[in-house]
């Protein structure tokens, strides 16, 4: 999305009822205050701090350096992960996250446009590799291109070398323009809203929040543990998220931890709702750590499926919790998100 | 219902806008109104679709064939401008599939070029070829499929093995079935597919083309009887009818969660930009016709005139009457400017996009990598469909309807519920 947005909004909003419903500015700007500088900050430049480690790695000879390039990968996604749900703003802004986490990719596009990648002598610059489609850029690009066998051997190892250096490279520099616009700009843009900016009021804001929160958990339920779910005649554990490299319950704890620092931050607006909330949280991490089935392989299984679909469900109960009493408390809607559709 | 507008009225005076509102239950009324119209003219246009293809079937001829194509590019104008209705109203969004499911692997119908490749991960039919197998086994189970009927597409062949992409019936299947694969890349034209894979005896092409003609027919005749019976949901004492009105507050939640749905996830979202970022031709939304432009034009002018509660139907009468921009006029006077005037720069920009597409500059071309001018055309509707839904978000705010939507509105709060 571009921020600049193709006409000045002039609407002047002060005199509407938009409190009637919801508590006071004085308390819901120090939450979009907190939420920025003690989760949002921090984890947007921890992400750009491992981007840009792995793209570090990846400049050395890649050929000797497969071990320390995955521990990168992993540390990268790890950060990732706990920010995906931010998906407002500047991880908007020039399509970064589409060109950072392309999945999920039900007709197999990542090895064909890597494979044609590896194949071709094609101009591997920055600007460039920004012109690829999607497909084979950014970190679910990056696990192909460390972790899967068929990609792993097309191509000569040099040019496999340039190409690992130039999806690095460019994973990097979407990092860091999210941090650096976070730091700057749109921070300032969320904490502050008025007429005439982004966000008109606070609880436009703190929608937007509140619906990343949510939209993220959605997200894991219904792709990341949905997806290798399929049905009960039809359990699908090829679609499991990350499965080369092993990652796909590691993929909905990272996105539950980030979505719980945020939850919990808005959810001090009611100590007792919050206690609840976090309580709904630890009971989805007590069912991870028992799980011990990283890429979902036994939901072919009664037993196994089982086991997933526990969390699936605890994990839901989360969400629902939020929308049901959360959202009421901060005396906003759920909104309109990016899976809505098909 | 005077009572109602009467209170609405004073309401709006007390907050200093002297436009006099329509009532929520006559937004609705015309809302209804505007969905059956929109369905009658989408089952009209299909009816001449299906005529077109039978003449096509007992004489393929070239002109046949392109009167064919030019039925279907007529049935889309209208069924488009519907899709508004989808997200909200559940009975529509459960139906859709049968009628505009996208993408397809269109492997699973008829030949393909080779370099569609075979069965992926995903879908193990990507490659079936229903028309060259009169018996088959999906998932276990012998299929007789030595008759087409629509049953057979409807009931057994669509969403084969719970894929979705095993696209057998409605548009797209039939788009396919008229054109073929669009095998130009990211060069202008469209699917090529020659008359003569309907001829009959050694003049036929790309073989069985008794079966081809028999599934086109059974796949067109399936879309019409499908139409009817939207159409019926809407009319007096339809259920679909029905359940828009039975609530007002939950029913001007179906209307604005349809808006956003279309505008944000599904059509900036999934249908433009990620198909731009892709750079992929077979991620137009109607490939094989090179028709995207139109399909997104219309989607976004659907949206609008739902909005604005107006609607041309084919035969050029209006159908206008009390329209939720009025609703929100009276609550806020500025945001229904601000959302009125952002409907029209989408539109504005849809139509710049449409406009270049009708004067030779194709949507692939548009989708490749490096194309700036291309790409500046795409994204002006996709950031116009996202800015607009920034402001239906408002107008739920406005109306006081948060609080609804957390009750009543499947998609809203429970998208999943809805749009699985």
């Amino acid at each position: 999305m571009n921020r600049i947005l193709p006409f000045v909004l002039t609407a002047v909003l002060g005199a509407h009822p938009v409190w009637a419903d919801g508590p006071g500015p004085e308390v819901v700007t120090p939450l979009i205050a907190q939420s920025v500088s003690e989760h949002i900050l921090p984890r947007t430049q921890a992400f750009a701090q491992s981007a840009t480690a792995l793209a570090e790695t990846a400049q050395d000879d890649c050929t000797t350096a497969q071990a320390g390039l995955e521990a990168g990968f992993h540390q990268a996604m790890d950060d990732w992960t706990a920010i995906s749900h931010l998906r407002f703003g500047p991880t908007e802004h020039d399509d970064r996250a589409f060109a950072l986490a392309f999945w999920p990719d039900g007709r197999g596009k990542t090895p064909k446009v890597l494979t044609g990648l590896l194949q071709s002598d094609a101009d591997l610059s920055e600007a460039a590799i920004r012109e690829v489609s999607i497909a084979g850029r950014g970190l679910y690009a990056m696990e192909f291109l460390l972790f899967d066998q068929p990609v792993m051997d097309v191509g000569t190892g040099a040019r496999r070398c340039a190409v690992i250096a130039a999806v690095a490279t460019d994973i990097a520099a979407n990092a860091q323009a999210i941090a650096a616009d976070w730091q700057e700009d749109f921070g300032d843009e969320l904490t502050n809203p008025g007429a005439g900016r982004v966000y008109h009021t606070p609880p436009e804001s703190v929608q937007e929040l509140f619906k990343a929160a949510t939209t993220g958990l959605q997200f894991t339920i219904d792709t990341r543990l949905g997806r290798p779910l399929g049905t009960f005649d039809r359990p699908r554990p090829k679609r499991s998220e990350l499965r080369r490299s092993e990652r796909s319950l590691r993929q909905v704890e990272m996105s539950v931890e980030g979505t719980q620092e945020l939850a919990m931050i808005l959810a001090q607006v009611n100590p007792a709702l919050r206690t609840r909330i976090g309580a709904a949280y630890d009971q989805v991490h007590v069912l991870i750590d028992a799980l011990n089935d990283p890429v979902f392989a036994s939901v072919s299984d009664i037993q196994g499926r089982l086991r997933v679909e526990i969390l699936q469900i605890q994990i839901a109960e989360v969400r629902d919790l939020m929308l049901a009493e959360l959202g009421p408390a901060l005396g906003v809607g759920t909104g309109f998100n990016a899976l809505d559709g098909d | 219902m005077n009572n109602a507008r009467i209170a609405t009225t004073v309401l709006a005076g007390l907050l200093g806008t002297a436009a006099i509102a329509d009532t929520k239950a006559d937004v609705l009324v015309n809302y209804a109104n505007i969905a059956e119209a929109k369905y009658a003219d989408s089952l009209s246009t299909a009816q001449a679709l299906q005529a077109a293809v039978a003449t096509l079937i007992a004489e393929p001829t070239d002109a046949n064939l392109a009167a064919a194509k030019e039925a279907w590019l007529a049935s889309r104008a209208p069924y488009q401008q519907t899709e508004v209705y989808r997200f909200g109203n559940a009975i529509v969004d459960d139906w859709e599939g049968k009628v505009n499911a996208w993408p397809l692997d269109e492997g699973l119908i008829d030949y393909v070029d080779a370099s569609y490749g075979g069965p992926t991960d995903d879908n193990e039919f990507a490659v079936l070829n229903i028309i060259a197998n009169p018996t088959f086994s999906i998932a276990g189970t012998e299929i007789d499929a030595s008759t087409i009927t629509p049953e057979l597409l409807a009931e057994t062949l669509h969403e084969a093995d719970g894929v979705e992409a095993n696209v057998a019936t409605g548009y797209h299947a039939i788009e396919f079935l008229l054109w073929g694969q669009d095998l130009n890349g990211h060069g202008a034209g469209a699917g090529a597919r020659p008359a003569t894979d309907y001829a009959s005896g050694d003049d036929c092409t790309g073989g069985h083309c008794d079966r081809r003609g028999q599934y086109l027919q059974a796949a067109t005749d399936l879309l019409v009887s499908d139409l009817e019976w939207m159409v019926a949901q809407w009319a007096e004492g339809g259920a679909a009818r029905a359940e828009v009105l039975a609530d007002e507050g939950r029913g001007i939640v179906t209307i604005l969660t349809g808006m956003g749905s279309l505008s944000y996830g599904e059509q900036a979202g999934e249908r433009m930009r990620l198909g731009l970022m892709l750079n992929d031709p077979e991620e137009e939304h109607d490939c094989f016709s090179d028709n995207t432009h139109n399909s997104h034009f219309y989607d976004g002018q659907g949206i609008q005139n739902v909005y604005l509660g107006s609607y041309t139907r084919v035969d050029g009468t209006k159908i206008s009457g009390a329209s939720l921009s009025s609703l929100v006029a009276a609550a806020d006077a500025d945001l229904d400017k601000e959302l009125t005037g952002k409907l029209a720069v989408t539109m504005a920009a849809l139509g710049d996009l449409k406009a270049a597409a009708d004067g030779g500059f194709a949507y692939d071309q548009m989708l490749e990598a490096g194309n700036e001018k291309g790409e500046a055309l795409i994204m002006g509707g996709v950031n116009g469909l996202v800015d607009q839904t920034k402001s239906i978000e408002r107008a739920v705010t406005v109306l006081g309807l948060d609080n609804i939507a957390f009750e009543g509105s499947d998609s809203l709060d429970d998208p999943d519920a809805v749009f699985e």
